[in-house]
């Protein structure tokens, strides 16, 4: 089910209605929830319902497990079985046919014969989403960061709490579980700011990526011939603020939903395209898989803590995976790739180049470090390393003869949007929606409301799909 | 912050903003409309996976559509039927998808609008794109689409606002296409697009009468022409005959063992359209052959006295009143032809 659907206000009403009403207790709320979950996901898909359950059964018991089990042998064995059960679906389902393809061409190099069908697989909705969350609980259990959850149905809904159960954010154990133990109401102001968030999510979603700059985006990548410099950077700055407005979209309405139903979740998005650097890039983009990669990649990869060259090992290993967790492709081994060698070299120049920030240089480092993240945006977004390879030239001027696609209007409607999506960024980077909102006044704040609505529709769209839920 | 103020103002001016869009687009001339769009055309074919023998089944292109007016075909033999037809799209993939994934048996009325039936069999072209991308959506559709569509229907038969199209006309009111209409300047050189706006309205069964604008105004129904021609010029693929119809023949020979009842139509087109189709797409090389090897029961408008002087308003599909006349005499035709029965009757 999708957030910009109907379906999905119809759902909502009816969960918020029965979550408010008072024919349930909290355990009986919990199991609504629950339910809702189920129905949310199994709406899509529903037999794929059943992975979430083996995920959530083989987890619990291994978290059962590790709890009580002292002998490090066998503690390493139930962690080492929900990593086999959780990657293997992972593995199965995203990346089956990657394998089987790369296989088939490393044996057709080396002279085998060899073909192979491929396999005709359907991709979960947000499998890389869930059992990150999941075997966040193992490993973290494991290591004896967090309690056990108390009851299976708290351990069940922290896997598959419908508003971040597909795109995240991808929630630790100690953040969501422990929210569960306690009835939990939103007050009349968590409930309407979560009703505001929700509708700016679905404006940023309906609006601004589906509305305003997927159709460029697509025509760019989708074109055939070498584009125009003016073209393929129209393309490239359209994509990187659709990817942007559709995920953070996704995250907002995800945290608005669930503080509507008084449940915290974090903060998945920090205006990342105002970011100074790489490392602060990722502190503000997609953080709950950033911190994710950090602590579950990165630190027993050996982190910072064994010299430099390890360290850049780790830094290169971690986005290389952060990547591949993106998409089953190497262009998005690329684009991992492209993000490790920002990291090491932003390291290796901080070690050498002091810079004090103000607002001057501030907003050029943060212009120059979005620049270069749209290059990396190039090979997440192009399906084939040809398409790519075309957009880089173009973006570098070197196709003078390239083909004008755009038209005038659309360019000017790209760049006037991220324009402002870049100044938004830049003025927003060092406080919150939250705390500009306490600041503006009702009316305004009421009128932009409306406006967004008014907006969302009249935009309606046919519910395009996140582009996360892929992921 | 008094959100519970913000809160009270928003859907006060949500409420006031929305109310004027839908009066002012009312006072535009627009109605209340549905989108033809996949889920209503996957509504109607799923109805084929139980359909019987007494049931029949339109295909073909936008002609079929336009020109057999279900009211009348059920006056006449007691069936309503079912409309599959899909604009601009090649009727080849829907009736290898009925042949090959169903049982159905009963009648199959396939329209031959010859630009498009022998158009092409390469899956990445548009008619066949158009028409296969329906068939594969009814197969994948989710639970939550078909909620969606059935959510949205009746927002869509009372409100303007939400009108939009899976076509993308012209004249849609939805963001997207008002801002794809403002134009500064034809940086591409490119020939533009001429304004193709909607010319019929669609029900929920997908009978699909044309506009009263269309058939009365001329300078309306010349914008269509324009797009017509605009579409014929620019296409610089040929005919696949031979693809297309042994295609077609290996279907019809297939439905036709299992007791099939098959049926092809040539509906009206006048004007340039005709012209042209009579010189580039003749009767004696597509239309003929076809039916000679197919073996199927065959109509073709120009045999018949009542249908030669049908003028199409925009060269290619009737008025809703001649759609009506159409429709009723040529299964009248077809009835005394023994090519359909009256199951009123039966």
């Amino acid at each position: 089910m999708l957030f910009n659907s109907l379906s999905f206000i119809v759902f909502l009403v009816i969960v918020l209605a029965l979550y408010y009403s008072k024919l349930f207790n909290w355990t009986g709320k919990k199991r609504m929830l629950l339910f809702a979950s189920y129905v949310f996901y199994g709406l899509w898909n529903p037999p794929l319902v059943i992975l979430l359950w083996i995920s959530t059964g083989v987890d619990w018991i291994t978290g059962k497990k590790l709890s009580t089990e002292e002998n490090q042998k066998k503690r390493k064995l139930w962690l080492l079985l929900s990593m086999c059960v959780n990657l293997g679906f992972l593995g199965f389902f995203k990346y089956g046919n990657f394998l089987l393809e790369n296989f088939t061409h490393l044996m057709n190099s080396i002279g085998v014969e060899y073909q192979a069908q491929p396999m005709d697989i359907i991709l979960p909705m947000g499998i890389s989403f869930y059992t990150f969350q999941t075997m966040s609980y193992t490993i973290d259990m494991y290591l004896k960061r967090t309690e056990r959850a108390k009851t299976f149905l708290d351990f069940a809904l922290y896997v598959t709490f419908f508003p971040q159960l597909v795109a995240g954010p991808i929630v630790r154990a100690g953040d969501l579980i422990s929210q569960f133990y306690e009835e939990k109401r939103a007050t009349i102001n968590q409930f309407i700011w979560g009703t505001f968030l929700l509708t700016i999510g679905l404006f940023q979603k309906v609006v601004l990526a589906d509305t305003l700059l997927s159709d460029t985006s697509d025509q760019v990548f989708g074109a055939k011939g070498v584009l125009s410099g003016l073209d393929a950077w129209t393309g490239t700055l359209a994509f990187s603020g659709q990817i942007f407005f559709d995920f953070a979209g996704y995250s907002t309405c995800a945290i608005g939903i669930a503080l509507m139903l008084g449940i915290i979740l974090p903060d998945n998005f920090r205006y990342p395209y105002a970011a100074i650097g790489f490392s602060d890039l990722w502190r503000r983009w997609h953080i709950s898989l950033s911190t994710w990669l950090r602590d579950y990649l990165y630190i027993p990869l050996g982190g910072n803590k064994h010299g430099v060259l390890r360290m850049y090992v780790a830094l290169m290993v971690t986005m290389l995976l952060g990547g591949l967790w993106h998409g089953a492709a190497w262009t998005f081994v690329i684009w991992g790739a492209l993000h490790g060698i920002y990291l090491v070299i932003e390291r290796l120049l901080r070690n050498k180049i002091q810079i004090k920030i103000n607002a001057i240089n501030g907003i050029f480092l943060a212009l120059l470090t979005y620049t270069l993240v749209n290059f990396t945006w190039v090979f997440f977004r192009a399906r084939e390393f040809s398409t790519a390879k075309n957009m880089i030239t173009s973006m570098l001027f070197m196709n003078g003869d390239g083909e004008k696609l755009l038209q005038s209007f659309d360019i000017l409607k790209v760049f006037v949007l991220i324009t402002l999506l870049f100044i938004c960024h830049w003025v927003m980077r060092n406080t919150s929606m939250e705390e500009v909102s306490k600041k503006t006044s009702p009316w305004v704040l009421g009128i932009v409301w409306a406006v967004m609505f008014f907006l969302i529709a009249i935009a309606q769209g046919s519910g395009e799909q996140f582009i996360y839920f892929q992921f | 912050m008094n959100l519970k103020q913000s809160l009270f103002i928003a859907i006060a001016l949500s409420i006031i903003c929305l109310l004027s869009w839908e009066i002012y687009w009312r006072s535009q001339g627009k109605i209340p409309d549905l989108d033809d769009d996949k889920n209503l055309w996957a509504v109607q074919r799923a109805k084929v996976d139980n359909a019987t023998e007494n049931d029949a089944v339109l295909l073909g292109s936008s002609r079929v559509l336009f020109d057999f007016q279900l009211d009348e075909w059920q006056a006449e033999t007691g069936v309503r039927p079912i409309q599959l037809a899909s604009a601009g799209a090649s009727p080849l993939p829907i009736f290898h998808d009925i042949v090959n994934n169903t049982n159905y048996k009963g009648t199959i009325l396939v329209g031959v609008t010859p630009g498009l039936f022998f158009s092409t069999t390469y899956p990445e072209a548009s008619p066949w794109k158009r028409a296969q991308s329906r068939v594969d959506y009814f197969k994948d559709r989710t639970y939550a689409q078909r909620l969606n569509h059935w959510l949205s229907l009746p927002l869509q038969k009372n409100f303007v606002l939400v009108s939009t199209s899976e076509e993308g006309w012209s004249d849609d009111i939805d963001l997207k296409s008002l801002l794809n209409n403002i134009s500064i300047s034809n940086r591409t050189g490119k020939p533009q697009y001429p304004p193709f706006n909607s010319f019929a309205y669609i029900e929920e069964d997908r009978n699909n009468p044309m506009s009263e604008k269309t058939a009365t105004d001329t300078v309306f129904a010349n914008s269509i022409k324009t797009v017509w021609k605009f579409l014929i010029m620019g296409n610089q693929n040929p005919p696949e005959r031979e693809a297309t119809t042994n295609f077609f023949l290996a279907d019809a020979k297939k439905f036709m063992e299992r007791g099939g009842n098959l049926i092809l139509v040539r509906c009206p087109s006048s004007g340039w359209i005709k012209g042209g189709e009579d010189k580039f797409l003749s009767r004696e090389e597509f239309w003929e052959p076809l039916v000679n090897a197919s073996k199927a029961k065959a109509y073709y408008f120009e045999d018949y006295d009542q249908f030669k002087n049908l003028i199409c308003p925009e060269d290619s599909h009737l008025s809703a009143k001649d759609a009506r006349f159409f429709t009723t005499e040529l299964v009248r035709i077809m009835k005394a032809d023994g090519a359909l029965s009256n199951s009123k009757t039966n």
